[in-house]
C-alpha cells in the first residue's frame, strides 16, 4: 500500500531529509517546511520505505501537497 | 488546568488590546492577532472580550483538561475534537476533567483559531497584559509558545458553568473569511508626492498582494512593488534605496513599511521604529483580518478609507461583543 506524507502548512520546502529506499518509522521527520521564518517538521504517520521523493528545496507547498511517497505494508501500519 | 500534549506549530496566550503604552521603550503591543475571533470566543464563555485565550496558529495543538470547564473555539476551522469527536465552532462546549482536545491543520479559510476558556487564562499580567511577545520572550506563558508538558491554569469563571454551555454565535455575527482580505487603510506619513508617485499610490490601493511565507507575528511581508512606485531615486541622507528615510517611529499596529521594494505590514510583535517609509496605516477595526491571512496562500488588498470611517468602524467593532450576538 502507498501512503503520501503531505505538507501540513503552506510554505516553502526547506528540505526532504529522506532518500528513496530509506526505511522510516512512524513519528520520524521526513521533511521540513519554511513558514513564518520558522522551520516546521513534517513527520510520517506510518512505518514504511521511501518509494519516491516528491518535493525539493524552494517548492511552494499548500496544505496537503504530497512531499514523500511511502510503501507501507499491512504489518507496517 | 490544561496540560499540553503537543504545542502544535505555534500556540500562544494572547489577550486584547495587548500591552499598550510602551512603544517608546521599543515594546510592541502584542495581543491577539485576530481580536474579533478572540472576542467572540470570550463572549461565548462569559468572559470580557479582551480576556486571555489561546491563539492556535497553523494547527496541531493537543491538550488534556484537568478540570471541568466550558470552552469556545472560533477562527479558522482546524477541525477541533474532544476525545476524537468533532465539536462545533463559534459555540460554547462543556469539557470534563480528562478530556483530550485536538486540532488538525488550518481550514480552507483563515490561519488562526482561538480557544476561549471560562474565566480566562491565569498567567501573570506583565506591564498590564497577559499577551505573549514571542520575539521579546516576555508575557503570556513564560514568554514563549506552549510546548508538551506545560500546565496552563485557568482563572475563576464568571457565573455557573452550566449557564455558559450551548451559547451559540448568531450566524450573521460570524465574521466573513476569504482568501483575499480587504483592509481599509488611511494614507501614511510617507506618500505622494514626496516619497511615492501618484501612480505608485494608485497601484498600492488597487492591486492584490500575495502574503509571503516569511510572514509572522512581527510582520506580514507582501509581494514586491514596482520601482515606479517611488518618487525618489534614492533615500538621500536616509540611505541608498528610495524606501530609506531617517529613523522615525512606526504607527504600530497596522503601518505599512516599504522595505526595499517589499511592502511589510507591521503588526502584533513588530518593530516600533526604523528607517523605512510608511505608505499607509491599516485601520484598527481591520487588523483582525491580517491575523487570518495565510502566508503563502492568501492575498491582501488595500482600500482607502477616511479617518472618520476608521473611528466609526472601531466603535462598531467594540459593539460586536454583546449578548445580541448570541443565540
Amino acid at each position: 500500500m502507498e501512503k503520501s506524507v503531505n505538507a501540513i502548512i503552506p510554505g516553502l520546502c526547506a528540505r526532504v531529509v529522506v532518500n528513496e529506499g530509506d526505511k522510516v518509522s512512524a513519528g520520524q521527520e521526513v521533511a521540513v517546511i519554511n513558514c513564518m521564518k520558522t522551520e516546521i517538521s513534517v513527520t510520517s504517520e506510518w512505518n514504511g520505505t521511501v518509494k519516491s521523493v516528491l518535493s525539493k528545496e524552494w517548492d511552494e507547498l499548500e496544505v496537503g501537497t504530497p512531499m514523500v511517497m511511502l510503501a507501507v505494508t499491512g504489518t507496517d501500519t | 488546568m490544561l496540560k499540553v500534549i503537543n504545542g502544535g506549530i505555534e500556540t500562544l496566550v494572547e489577550d486584547w488590546p495587548g500591552r499598550l503604552g510602551y512603544l517608546g521603550k521599543g515594546m510592541a503591543p502584542s495581543g491577539a492577532f485576530d481580536n474579533v475571533a478572540l472576542g467572540f470566543a470570550n463572549l461565548l464563555v462569559g468572559n470580557p472580550p479582551g480576556e486571555a485565550g489561546l491563539e492556535v496558529t497553523g494547527g496541531f495543538f493537543q491538550g488534556e483538561f484537568h478540570t471541568d470547564t466550558v470552552i469556545a473555539v472560533t477562527g479558522t476551522d482546524m477541525q477541533p475534537k474532544i476525545n476524537g469527536e468533532a465539536i462545533p465552532m463559534w459555540e460554547s462546549v462543556a469539557v470534563k476533567k480528562g478530556d483530550l482536545i485536538t486540532f488538525s491543520h488550518i481550514g480552507e479559510f483563515g490561519f488562526r483559531c482561538y480557544v476561549g476558556i471560562a474565566g480566562g487564562i491565569d498567567v501573570p499580567a506583565y506591564l498590564g497584559s497577559k499577551s505573549t511577545c514571542i520575539f521579546g520572550s516576555y508575557g503570556g506563558f513564560e514568554g514563549r509558545k506552549l510546548q508538551a508538558g506545560d500546565e496552563v491554569k485557568f482563572a475563576v469563571p464568571q457565573g455557573k458553568l452550566t449557564d455558559l454551555v450551548g451559547r451559540k454565535l448568531k450566524k450573521e455575527a460570524i465574521p466573513e473569511y476569504s482568501r483575499e482580505w480587504v483592509l481599509r487603510a488611511v494614507p501614511g506619513t510617507n506618500t505622494s508626492p514626496d516619497y511615492a508617485t501618484e501612480e505608485g499610490m494608485d497601484y498600492l490601493f488597487s492591486h492584490s498582494f500575495k502574503i509571503q511565507h516569511t510572514s509572522n507575528r512581527s510582520a506580514y511581508r507582501l509581494q514586491e512593488l514596482p520601482t515606479s512606485f517611488f518618487a525618489r531615486s534614492d533615500g538621500g541622507v536616509g540611505g541608498s534605496h528610495p524606501s530609506n528615510i531617517l529613523d522615525h517611529a512606526y504607527a504600530m499596529r497596522g503601518a505599512l513599511n516599504i522595505c526595499g521594494n517589499t511592502p511589510v505590514l507591521l503588526i502584533a510583535d513588530g518593530p516600533t521604529l526604523g528607517g523605512y517609509m510608511c505608505a499607509l496605516s491599516v485601520i484598527n477595526a481591520d487588523l483582525w483580518k491580517v491575523g487570518q491571512g495565510t502566508p503563502g496562500r492568501d492575498f491582501i488588498k488595500f482600500q482607502i478609507c477616511s479617518q472618520h470611517e476608521a473611528v466609526q468602524a472601531r466603535l462598531d467593532q467594540k459593539n460586536l461583543f454583546t449578548e445580541d450576538a448570541v443565540v
